[in-house]
């Protein structure tokens, strides 16, 4: 009976509605129902991190997002994920980020465009790297 | 009678058997402290790789696995996590051997793929790290973490606005031009319906809050972590809430005492509360309960 662990999955069989209704006390940890969503939450961008040798930077994994949106899309028990919040942070999402950047270029070439037409006398050169807060 | 037990009288660094080995790299899964992580040693992790075993670090014990390191480099773990069902089974894995750690001892989750070249290097690396891991073990040790998701019940279609029917059979129309069927009569319909989507999303907003106040009341820390966007298959819930709590072992009972009242109420505002847990404190273990990932 020195077994936690099968303790832990035997109500797997009758799965709990909700963690609550599992004894907590011979679950100390890891809910064996958790979805996948509640765990690379926290097992990805959480913890202490101590950088490896191996540098693998799990942010700048942009087919991870295209790719596991479709998985998780046909996974039922994550479909709540809402894993988008992978996506939509430039913090998180290299592309995010990247939109960013190619929004802020056009708007600079938009700018040089229009110092090198005249058009806009007022702007000094040193300005242009200023995207006016638009 | 406390302290690591299993971490003196290790072999010096030089006895450490083949981990140095070019083709092994070293994946570290936690750092635990005390305890008795003996029984760790052997669980399977990473498929490739060995057996979990021990690292001593002088007061504290890594749990560590080698792994070939063809098979963990940069490419290749970008690649391998790049694929939905590899993604899932590494972070299994991962999270399986943190939380089997934090069974037998107070442990420190590291992030999944935390890879070294070998024993040495994760040593002089975590090493250097030792305060800061100890801080770390002493606001989380006899504690765990408690996942609290609010969303809102999406609004039942028949749920009109306050006022009057819905749609359909809307009257006859009416030549007066204040009649119900009259183009002010329809814009004042949409409005209050909007109106009352707007009333909706306050109070469950309010409802929201007020769970994370009751919460963080019990809690030693808490988080407010990203919301999640909707899900992918149109599930038409909205997430108002996204917060960890940290919380100490004997206040579970409360806890959930406390989340099953809250829940209640919640119900009344169109809310609907999710708990998991207890996990190890992943939120908790890099710098403190304050820092809010924003909403």
């Amino acid at each position: 009976m020195n077994d936690p662990a099968g303790t832990a999955l035997a109500p797997a069989g009758t799965r709990p509605p909700d963690p609550w209704d599992a004894p907590a006390s011979t679950t100390p940890y890891g809910p064996r129902t958790a979805n996948l969503a509640d765990i690379l939450e926290r097992v990805l961008d959480k913890g202490i991190v101590i950088a490896g040798d191996i540098k693998i930077d799990l942010l700048d994994i942009e087919l991870l997002t295209i790719r596991l949106r479709l998985f998780i899309a046909s996974v039922d028990t994550a479909r709540k994920a809402g894993i988008d919040w992978w996506e939509t942070d430039p913090a998180l999402s290299s592309r995010a980020a990247r939109d960013a950047l190619a929004e802020e270029n056009r708007q600079l070439r938009e700018r040089l465009e229009a110092l090198e037409s005249g058009s806009s006398p007022a702007a000094a050169p040193g300005a242009a790297g200023e995207p006016a807060g638009s | 009678m406390t302290a690591a037990p299993c971490t003196t009288g290790v072999p010096t660094a030089t006895d450490v058997p083949t981990a140095t080995d070019a083709s092994t790299a070293t994946c570290v899964f936690a750092v635990c402290r005390g305890g008795d992580p003996a029984a760790l040693e052997g669980m399977p992790g990473h498929e490739e790789g060995a057996r979990v075993r021990l690292l001593p670090l002088g007061s504290l014990t890594a749990v560590v696995q080698d792994v070939p390191a063809d098979r963990f480099s940069e490419e290749a773990v970008r690649e391998r996590l790049s694929d939905g069902a590899e993604l899932e089974r590494c972070a299994r894995t991962h999270h399986a051997v943190v939380s089997a750690a934090a069974r037998c001892a107070p442990t420190v989750p590291l992030p999944l793929a935390t890879l070294y070249l070998g024993d040495e290097r994760a040593r002089a690396a975590l090493g250097k790290r030792e305060q800061h891991l100890h801080a770390a073990l002493d606001r989380i040790e006899g504690r765990a973490e408690w996942a609290v998701k609010a969303y809102t019940v999406p609004a039942r279609p028949d749920a009109p606005a306050p006022a009057g029917k819905p749609e359909g059979p809307a009257a006859p129309a009416s030549s007066s031009p204040d009649g119900p069927g009259s183009g002010r009569a329809y814009l004042e319909r949409v409005r209050s319906r909007k109106r009352a989507c707007d009333l909706r999303q306050e109070a469950a907003l309010r409802a929201a809050e007020r769970v994370d106040t009751a919460l963080r009341g019990l809690a030693v820390a808490a988080r407010r972590l990203r919301l999640h966007g909707p899900g992918p298959d149109r599930d038409r819930r909205t997430q108002m809430l996204n917060a960890a709590y940290l919380v100490d072992g004997d206040r579970d009972r409360e806890l959930a005492a406390a989340v099953g009242r809250l829940r209640q109420e919640a119900e009344a505002d169109g809310v609907r509360i999710e708990v998991s847990g207890p996990w190890v404190p992943y939120s908790f273990v890099d710098g403190g309960g304050t820092g809010d990932l924003g909403c």
